[in-house]
């Protein structure tokens, strides 16, 4: 009989301390007391005047302590999404990991020409497609900004179809305006069947995003005051560049970024306590060379490994960045950021890890990209799986059974545990002569390979006749609505 | 009659080892020829498991697992078979030459050619030119396997090839060798008939070599 075990199942990652989270959240609740933030919304003003928050400068809110942490008290720290295909996949909770794109990237490299052209809805559409079939991607995002429609006012309800029509996994979703967010909300209930069952089991997480330093425009508070009122989750996720929007020291950054957030916490308590709250944040460094928004610096892994740390403190879930990357192709730089940054946002245990796919710092969309980050989720997970101890895994009645100079192939324990293992799809690990053999074709053509038979064989469930005409009435109806 | 041999191709491409063994008996004990159970029942599966092995649908320890299953229907089969037919079976002399412990690769390959269908005798790990020499005279194998893990221990294949042309008998067996520094290349510079990159090729090579 054993006594007094523990066991670690997992691997356990921490960047940051209880006492450096604790000086971090002080440092923010610091800036909300004394330089506050600044919302462009006449609505959210009025909420702030009728509580315990100081408005001076017209628009410049500041919030005292009690009101903050009241505020952090009423989210739930449990959500769980449900797609279209009526599946709870994504358990937001802490500790538990989903990976997923970016959205609304302007350019993409044609499959065909490889030209570099703007996005269209087929692109989105494809995205889809690719996301759908890909085991180890859970949720999606737009990846590109669908460009070819009448309007740039109403081009998000499109996107939305182009999302739904070929995924059926969950979504975050972006949106123009409020409006923009209410349509895409209208076509979800649709789907889900009323806004009841949509709140039991949502369909998406609506990204929201404050401008840093501590700004918060029009179109940004609509949308938290609309998901407060409907009690959708949302993220409010800061996109701070160190040294040119928050303080170049890490730190600083994040305090600023927390800062940034917990106002959108106080301001949705205001309207409706009780909204599913994300935090969030692509907290990077600006290039100082080429004035870039990084999507590959290590800081970037750090800063928001760290800011996982304080979202879990917080009891708050958390939107994380992975599988991105500045390079400007699918190449060897490609792949090193791709898997630095997911495997260090999953090590840290963020809930929703975005941005897989983005090329070109967030500019340029990747379906390859995709294909190739699914590897490479597979094996950052196996890494997860941590080692387990327990006597059939310690095997030494095995070891002595097998003996000395033995070997191990042909015996029933292989054949039980051999398929625990991580298996490569595209890597390739064959000998030379068979490599040679079977056309040399190296990491980036196999690639492409699988993302063509993906495209050409993955036949994502059909949308449900009626449901699409609903759908469709809904994009008319704001197409007529734009046009007067 | 041919549901039943369907039914043992399908256990043993599934690699359920007692079911093919109780499949096996009972074909016999309903009166069935034995070279018909062999061809028609396990040699069937077991071309199944290396297609499926090809195309990446099956793997390593499944393929053994059924190996297994088609050795265990052998030893039921095997006396019922005429000498004829049991001598339809090629023997293949598995070994890795002199001052190399390593032998995995060899044992899977030899393990798969089992599978295939092959009597494989395999005679361990360090085994000098001569006893090698002594091996290929006492068993007559149609196929020599010799494995090298190491560039410090390749030389003796070479050796071990010219031994066999001393003692008159080269041109009695085909030489197959595979291991991880061996190339086409070195294949021929020693002479060798055939290279094996690994151990499912090397059943396709042995294959070749015994009907062609």
């Amino acid at each position: 009989m054993k006594i007094n075990q523990s066991i670690q199942t997992t691997p356990n990652f921490q960047v940051l301390s209880e006492d450096q989270i604790e000086r971090i959240y002080f440092s923010a609740l610091d800036v909300i007391e004394t330089t506050g933030a600044r919302f462009y919304h006449e609505e959210a003003l009025e909420l702030f005047k009728n509580s315990d928050a100081v408005i001076t400068d017209e628009n410049l809110v500041r919030v005292p302590t009690s009101l903050v942490e009241r505020a952090l008290q009423s989210h739930p720290n449990k959500i769980t999404l449900m797609g279209r295909n009526g599946k709870r996949t994504v358990k937001l909770q802490k500790d538990e990991v989903a990976f997923g794109t970016g959205s609304d990237l302007p350019f993409t490299y044609d499959r065909e020409t490889g030209e570099r052209r703007r996005t269209c809805y087929q692109d989105v559409a494809n995205a889809g497609k690719v996301i759908d079939h890909s085991e180890n991607l859970d949720f999606m995002m737009s990846h590109g900004i669908v460009q070819d429609v009448p309007n740039p006012q109403t081009y998000d309800r499109h996107q939305f179809k182009a999302m739904v029509e070929n995924c059926t996994k969950p979504f975050v979703i972006t949106s123009v305006d409020g409006e923009g967010l209410q349509d895409q909300h209208k076509m979800a209930c649709i789907i889900r069947g009323g806004e009841e069952e949509f709140k039991l089991n949502p369909m998406f997480v609506v990204y929201i995003e404050p401008i840093s330093p501590l700004m918060n425009d029009r179109s940004a508070v609509e949308k938290l005051l609309y998901c407060a009122e409907h009690g959708i989750p949302c993220m409010y996720t800061p996109c701070p560049s160190s040294g040119a929007t928050a303080p170049a020291s890490l730190a600083g950054m994040l305090v600023q970024s927390l800062a940034e957030t917990m106002m959108a916490s106080v301001l949705t308590y205001l309207k409706n306590p009780g909204m599913p709250l994300i935090m969030g944040g692509v907290t990077t460094v600006l290039d100082m060379l080429t004035t870039t928004y990084s999507y590959g610096s290590p800081e970037l892994s750090l800063a928001s490994a760290a800011n996982t740390d304080i979202s879990k403190w917080l009891g708050l879930l958390m939107f994380s960045t992975g599988g991105c990357t500045d390079s400007k192709s699918l190449d060897e730089q490609a792949a090193i950021e791709a898997s630095t940054s997911l495997y260090y946002a999953f090590l840290s245990g963020a809930n929703l890890i975005h941005d897989v796919g983005y090329l070109d710092s967030g500019v340029n969309a990747s379906l390859d990209s995709l294909v190739m980050c699914n590897e490479i989720i597979g094996m950052v997970k196996q890494i997860g799986k941590g080692i387990c101890t327990e006597d059939d895994y310690l095997a030494w009645q095995l070891i002595d059974e097998v003996g000395p100079g033995g070997e191990y192939l042909t015996h029933d324990h292989t054949f039980q545990h051999w398929n625990e293992w991580f298996m490569p799809k595209l890597q390739d690990r064959s000998d030379y002569d068979t490599w040679v053999r079977e056309g040399q074709k190296t990491m980036d053509i196999r690639i492409k390979e699988e993302t063509n038979r993906i495209l050409e064989e993955h036949k994502p469930e059909p949308l449900d006749d009626k449901v699409l005409e609903q759908i469709n009435q809904v994009i008319d109806d704001a197409e007529k609505r734009h046009s007067k | 009659m041919a549901d039943k041999l369907e039914q043992l191709s399908e256990k043993l491409v599934a690699g359920q080892i007692e079911d093919v063994q109780r499949l096996t008996k009972e074909s016999l004990d309903e009166g069935m020829a034995a070279d018909d159970v062999l061809q028609k029942g396990l040699f069937a599966g077991m071309d199944v498991v290396a297609q499926r092995f090809k195309n990446c649908e099956m793997f390593i320890p499944e393929v053994l697992r059924s190996a297994k299953a088609m050795q265990g229907a052998m030893d039921t089969l095997r006396p019922e078979l005429t000498q004829a037919e049991a001598d339809k079976a090629a023997t293949v002399v598995m070994v890795t030459v002199e001052g190399d412990l390593h032998d995995i690769g060899k044992n899977l390959a030899g393990m798969m050619m089992e599978g295939s269908g092959f009597k494989v005798i395999n005679m361990g790990i360090d085994k000098k030119p001569q006893e090698i020499v002594d091996a290929v005279k006492e068993h007559k194998p149609q196929i020599l396997g010799m494995s090298a893990l190491l560039t410090t221990t390749m030389p003796k294949m070479g050796e071990t090839i010219n031994a066999l042309k001393e003692a008159g008998i080269r041109d009695q067996v085909k030489i197959m060798i595979g291991g991880a520094p061996v190339t086409e290349d070195f294949c021929d510079e020693i002479g060798a008939d055939c290279y094996a990159p690994n151990a499912a090729i090397g059943v396709e090579k042995a294959n070749a070599l015994v009907s062609g």
